[in-house]
């Protein structure tokens, strides 16, 4: 997986706005109005069906209706990968599910009906969107012990980058 | 009532043809930035044209505007933000406002009798800044003079 900060809102712009009208600066205030966007590349759909659960933000990402699936994108589970007769079993429906579609497509069925069959493993990228406040309650959901461990490593990268982009607005420590 | 523009994305128009060719492309980021780049913008009006004509908003989202609004009735702003959960606003001082929202909601509030006066100082504080010339031209019908 790779995420990649694209872009964030400059503090030091609302900082000068605050000072104009001689308005202190209010980190929680501010979290409405600090925005982040990100690129995420190599996840699993089945943690991205996670992910849009999160409605208040914005996301656009790669449509399975117009391109290609391809055999080298999937992702497997380190409880799959460390176990043998579990690994064997995966790969194998993999190659079936693949082969499946690459016979549909081939057959003239179109891409967006023959992903009927696709894994949710299949990796995929997206951009999203979002304010430092439904940043913050994604983190705090998904680096909890409970979550799945895919969606808190994508959780735990984007509390890094954001952290590192707006320090003054991630000191506090996320109390659960 | 005016607005100031306090900061917006980066490349505001690349933006959102980066989010829309995402939908569309297998390709990494790095990769169809420099394919939006070495279109040109002319290209970005394709896109953004073709995103407002087939009516996929959601792409507009990832051009996001922060603004301080002058002069704002509390009742008003209230009322919007309730409306559009994507315009988010506190209060500076009185009727000035910082207001945060995304291009798509933008579009509906230029949309809305309700929120018709709100976008219209936008709308002109961005024309006169050219902050993002071609949305402006095609969703707000404001041609900007190229300098």
């Amino acid at each position: 997986m790779r995420v990649k900060l694209l872009y964030h809102t400059d503090l030091d712009a609302i900082k000068h706005v605050l000072a104009q009208k001689g308005v202190l600066f209010d980190a929680d205030a501010m979290m409405d109005h600090v925005v982040y966007m990100f690129e995420i590349e190599d996840c699993s759909r089945v943690t991205t069906h996670q992910l849009v659960r999160h409605r208040a933000a914005s996301y656009d990402q790669e449509s399975q209706r117009f391109s290609a699936a391809t055999r080298e994108g999937v992702v497997t589970p380190p409880s799959i990968q460390s176990n043998e007769a579990g690994l064997k079993a995966y790969d194998e429906a993999l190659k079936v599910i693949y082969s499946t579609y690459e016979q549909m497509v081939a057959a003239g069925v179109p891409k967006e009906d023959a992903r009927y069959i696709l894994p949710g493993a299949i990796k995929t990228k997206l951009v999203m969107t979002l304010n430092a406040r439904s940043l913050m309650h994604l983190v705090w959901q998904r680096t909890a012990l409970q979550a799945q461990w895919e969606i808190r490593e994508l959780a735990t990268t984007l509390h890094r980058l954001a952290q590192e982009a707006t320090p003054e607005l991630w000191t506090k420590i996320i109390e659960r | 009532m005016k607005a100031s523009l306090v900061w917006s994305s980066p490349s505001p128009e690349r933006t959102i043809a980066v989010a829309m060719r995402r939908c569309y492309s297998t390709k990494p980021i790095e990769d169809i930035e420099v394919e939006l780049e070495q279109k040109g913008p002319e290209y970005w009006k394709y896109l953004i044209g073709k995103a407002l004509q087939d009516k996929s908003l959601d792409v507009l989202e990832h051009l996001v505007l922060t603004l301080m609004v002058e002069g704002a009735a509390e009742t008003d702003v209230g009322l919007l933000t309730r409306t559009f959960p994507y315009l988010r606003a506190t209060r500076l001082r009185s009727s000035d406002w910082l207001l945060t929202l995304n291009a798509r909601t933008l579009v509906e509030l230029w949309r809305d009798p309700r929120g018709k006066p709100l976008a219209e100082v936008i709308v002109m504080e961005l024309t006169q800044r050219e902050t993002c010339p071609i949305l402006s031209e095609l969703a707000f019908g404001v041609k900007v003079n190229a300098s």
